[in-house]
């Protein structure tokens, strides 16, 4: 049987095993860039490539964002927040009302959608960030002694009425929403691969929210509170921290992530759906456990990185239908080979 | 009399007066009121259907809740006994009925294979294994699968199981809907993805002759059997050394193994065993339904499951019984016959079937937060669900930074 | 499964180290132990005497070192394979199921020494309802053995008294048909009439029982009342050894308890 010890580097090499596989192919074989005069041509450099990374990255800015809520949650109670994953959906969906609640639609001016875009961000961060604090009061705050099933098990039961309200909001299939920003519109050139807008926005403003919860993180009161409590409660109690806040506070932070992360897929995706909380979650979490579970930088890179090997898979390898799949093997595999991520800790979960 | 004041205090003192009153009761009744009341099921549950006609629409409910609850009684085995919270149950049901699907159908059209099958099914191309012979198969092949799927997760403790099993039930899911790519060779695939195989062959015995979908009565008998089957096996395990076994692993793992219990074989016996009966009951609801549909395999499915033996009672085999049924019920004839539009009736806009798994899981949470340890409550169980007696206990010592705990995982 | 002597050795540990990442708990401890005999393993706090404890058990695999049990290598072995070649524990922290009875406590020590599996289980053979009534005596007897009123054997294990708690350890351990029994600091929490009776009952389970026993003790009296051999460890490393007398009045053995530069 695999002895359980690949070290960083093996988990590393098996993550660029996917890409690097097509950028061999592609510098080799060659790939289909297009037709000039009915006959195809084909291209032997690494634009192609390029463009699934910048693809994978925006995606990963996404899953990022989703991923820092499930790390910081488990970095501080030890619990998956299983319901996560629909706390974005819900984000994606309250954005979209409220694109329709201020009026902003295709034909407002660019000033217009910009403010409206902002607003809605603030006001979806924050619903969101409610909903996970409520979360926490009442599915997992009455069983902080109980066995650890019973808040999984209530947050299971939470996810699936979260999904349900999803459901009755928007229907059971996925729903075009406006392309407010001309997601599609490239922006700029990098050696042959397009950079569109959207992929800007999603980078864009993960890189700020994630600095700015970095820098809350180290340098306020409150921050210090989470990390301390993270690494043991009882002593940061005995402290004086006041607990049950911390914890609340840092659902709080999770929620308007993963809140603004729902706002962005709205954005970039155009697309929404009652299930996609379920799918994204399951990425996320994967991407948290990667880069080593309860590490924010870790959650991170591992959105990242989980972002571009979807990216291949879905471009390169029969076109999405395996992609799943794909990602929930790397999912055990980690699980398996090397519990703690890339970055991460050794964890009590992992034996 | 006790005067009930309010807010949490009038809660404790009713409490405090519906445990007197059921003291009082347990001291009327005889010691074997329990056996006699399920003694008393079984009659009932055998001559059920003569109440009825015989395409009777409760007896179909029935039929399905009770294949329900054959598997809520697999998944027993492994969350209420052995502890290991496994949310990729579905994995079982959609093997068990592809084994249907693989050997009780034209499926496998190059095949040419015959056992025990008469009519249509003994001249058919495709492998025909009599019904009976592909239970068997189901639980082997279900049984093989949850040792595969239980081997990653036997380092792992409490949430990381849940992933991981979720994880393999989600692959299968999509093999299943993806396994029209997967060829065979000689132009068959490994399924029929969201078409789904609908060709199944009706069970067939010798002596009884062929089911029919008019005739309800003998798919109810054959379903309680299988049922009553997986009871006696359920009950006969728990009282064993192996039985036992699972509880000690599930308080203490380090205790259990320095007290000679191979903490390998025993999880992957719960996985095993568990994953066998989910098998066999999803032979036969592929039969009952006469299709085997990639879109039938889904997450939701194993939180139905997962709610029947949380509600039931966890650990507790009659518990995942009457979870199962009510459940069954709830789903297959109380929400989408009975109360679907109780909502328009009173001017909302929605049917009851469309909230079905809000509900379920409006039903989880509010059994963990009120009553964790269920309908049925296992005496164990309870103790550990109410925070009577503390789960994990004593790991203070051996929790320093120890990574590698030789607790016997492969290697 | 017996275990056969080898050279008046009943289980022999060499050179064991033990670190945990960067973090060296045990460096280069040996330590045998002789057949039939009471041998303690004492030390500060943070010594490394639950370590070595742990290793010895199977619970930790030895970073280097080697361990033989009557000759047999089982440095790398299982826990419940070691537990079943006869080497049996109880814990510093007491580990029993708190769910379930005494009795059923015992019953599960007894697990590696029954032949009943899965089908065996379901069938129930007649052979399998022997065992299960014989198991069920032997533990009532052990429970009574290690001196628990009859009046508590069915009692959960949670509720019992730390006093009857430790009893249901001992019982548990003895279920496996040890001929080893390793004992953590089984005095802890007694007071001295207590001690006093723990160690005249370990006297008789090595004479009656013909076990084998290591402790580590804390309880000095209790150590150099019942040991016929002593061993100190510090900071992971062995300091001493030898018969009681000598070692307290080890120079090393006072300063590492001590902490007083000679």
């Amino acid at each position: 049987m695999l002895r359980t010890y690949v070290g960083r580097w093996g988990l590393i090499v098996l993550l660029a095993a996917l890409p690097a596989f097509y950028v061999v192919r592609d510098l080799t074989h060659g790939y289909q860039a297009g037709f000039v005069h009915g006959h195809a041509v084909v291209a032997h450099d690494l634009s192609r490539i390029g463009l699934n990374v910048v693809q994978g990255l925006a995606n990963g800015a996404i899953w990022a964002l989703i991923a820092i809520g499930y790390t910081l949650v488990y970095g501080i109670i030890e619990l998956i927040n299983f319901a996560h994953g629909d706390v974005f959906m819900i984000g994606s969906f309250v954005a979209v009302g409220l694109w329709g609640t201020l009026g902003i639609g295709l034909s407002t001016g660019t000033a217009g959608i910009i403010g409206g875009l902002i607003l809605t961000l603030i006001i979806a961060m924050a619903v969101t960030g409610a909903l996970n604090v409520l979360i926490e009061r009442v599915a997992y705050r009455p069983l902080r002694n109980a066995p650890k099933l019973a808040p999984l098990i209530t947050a299971v039961g939470f996810s699936f009425i979260l999904q349900n309200v999803g459901l009755l909001w928007r229907g059971g299939s996925p729903q075009s929403v406006d392309d407010l920003i001309n997601q599609g519109n490239t922006v700029f050139n990098i050696s042959g691969v397009a950079i569109q807008r959207g992929y800007i926005l999603a980078v864009g403003t993960m890189i700020p929210l994630v600095i700015g919860l970095g820098w809350f993180i180290s340098n306020t009161r409150m921050g210090r509170a989470m990390r301390a409590t993270a690494q043991d409660p009882e002593a940061a109690r005995l402290m004086g921290i006041n607990v049950n806040q911390t914890i609340s506070l840092t659902f709080l932070l999770g929620g308007m992530l993963a809140g603004a992360a729902g706002l962005i897929y709205a954005l970039y995706q155009t697309n929404i759906w009652y299930f996609q909380g379920f799918k994204a979650g399951l990425i996320a979490f994967t991407a948290a456990v990667m880069g080593g579970i309860g590490n924010v930088r870790g959650a991170v890179l591992g959105g990242l990185i989980i972002g571009i090997i979807q990216s291949f898979s879905d471009n390169r390898l029969a076109g999405g239908e395996w992609t799943e799949a794909v990602v929930f093997g790397y999912l055990i595999l980690i699980m398996v080979l090397r519990p703690r991520g890339l970055i991460g800790e050794e964890t009590r979960e992992a034996g | 009399m006790t005067e009930l004041r309010g807010g949490d205090r009038g809660w404790d003192e009713l409490r405090a007066q519906l445990r007197e009153w059921r003291a009082a009761i347990d001291r009327i009744l005889p010691s074997w009121w329990g056996r006699g009341v399920a003694v008393l099921a079984i009659v009932i549950g055998i001559v059920l259907p003569f109440a009825f006609s015989s395409n009777s629409g409760f007896i179909d409910a029935t039929i399905k809740a009770l294949s329900l609850a054959v598997m809520s009684l697999g998944l027993n085995i492994v969350v209420g006994f052995a502890g290991l919270l496994d949310l990729g149950y579905v994995a079982f049901f959609a093997l068990g009925a592809y084994s249907l699907g693989w050997f009780g159908s034209d499926f496998f059209f190059k095949a040419h294979v015959h056992v025990g099958v008469a009519g249509v099914a003994a001249t058919e191309t495709g492998i025909h294994l009599n019904f009976l012979l592909i239970l068997v198969a189901a639980a082997v092949i279900c049984a093989i699968a949850g040792t595969i799927i239980g081997l990653p997760t036997l380092r792992l403790r409490g949430d990381y199981i849940a992933i991981v099993t979720l994880a393999f039930g989600e692959i299968i899911g999509e093999v299943a809907v993806n396994g029209t790519d997967i060829h065979l060779g000689g132009g068959m695939t490994l399924t029929a993805g969201n078409l789904g195989i609908s060709a199944v062959d009706l069970p067939y015995f010798p002596g009884i002759g062929h089911f029919n979908l008019l005739e309800l009565r003998p798919w109810y008998w054959l379903i309680l059997a299988i049922l009553f089957l997986v009871l006696f096996v359920n009950v006969r395990l728990r009282d064993s050394r192996l039985g036992r076994a699972w509880i000690a692993l599930r308080e203490d793992e380090v205790a259990a193994v320095s007290m000679g219990i191979p903490l390998v074989k025993t999880k992957l016996q719960a996985y095993a065993i568990g994953a066998a009966f989910g098998g066999m009951s999803g032979a036969f609801i592929g039969a009952y339904f006469t299709t085997v549909n990639a879109s039938q395999f889904q997450f939701g499915f194993s939180v139905l499951i997962l709610s029947m033996v949380i509600i039931g009672g966890i650990g507790s085999i009659w518990g995942a019984v009457v979870g199962g049924l009510l459940l069954g019920y709830i789903n297959y004839w109380l929400l989408p016959d009975v109360l679907n539009n109780a909502p328009s009736k009173i001017g909302l806009n929605f049917q009851l079937t469309s909230v079905q798994f809000g509900i379920y899981g409006f039903l989880l949470v509010l059994v963990m937060v009120l009553r964790p340890q269920g309908l049925i409550p296992e005496r164990r169980r309870k103790l550990e669900m109410t925070g009577a007696i503390a789960p994990e206990a004593g790991d203070s010592e051996l929790a320093e930074p120890v990574p590698e705990m030789n607790i016997g995982a492969v290697e | 499964m017996s275990v056969s002597e080898n050279g008046g050795a009943l289980m022999e540990a060499q050179h064991l180290v033990k670190e945990f990442g960067g973090l060296v708990a045990v460096d280069d401890v040996s330590i045998d132990i002789p057949n039939h005999s009471i041998v303690s393993i004492i030390g500060p706090n943070g010594a490394g005497k639950t370590t070595v404890f742990n290793m010895l058990t199977g619970l930790y695999k030895p970073t280097a070192g080697r361990i033989a049990l009557g000759g047999r290598n089982v440095t790398r072995m299982r826990p419940d394979q070691i537990t079943s070649l006869g080497v049996a524990r109880t814990f510093q922290n007491i580990r029993l199921f708190g769910a379930m009875t005494a009795v059923e406590n015992v019953i599960v020590g007894r697990h590696a020494r029954m032949r009943a599996g899965v089908f065996g289980s379901i069938v129930r053979a007649p052979w399998v309802r022997r065992e299960e009534r014989a198991v069920v005596a032997r533990a009532r007897e052990l429970l009574a053995y290690v001196g628990l009123r009859e009046s508590v054997f069915d009692q959960l294990a949670a509720q019992l008294s730390y006093g009857d708690q430790r009893r249901v350890e001992v019982a548990r351990a003895l279920a496996s048909e040890p001929k080893l029994l390793l004992l953590d600091e089984p005095t802890a929490g007694m007071n001295p009439n207590e001690s006093a009776a723990l160690t005249q009952f370990m006297r008789k389970l090595r004479d009656e029982l013909e076990l084998t026993i290591l402790l580590i003790e804390h309880d000095m009296k209790v150590v150099m009342g019942v040991s016929e051999r002593v061993t100190v460890l510090d900071h992971g490393t062995k300091i001493a050894e030898g018969p009681p007398d000598e070692v307290r009045h080890d120079a090393r053995v006072i300063e590492a308890y001590l902490g007083t530069a000679a």
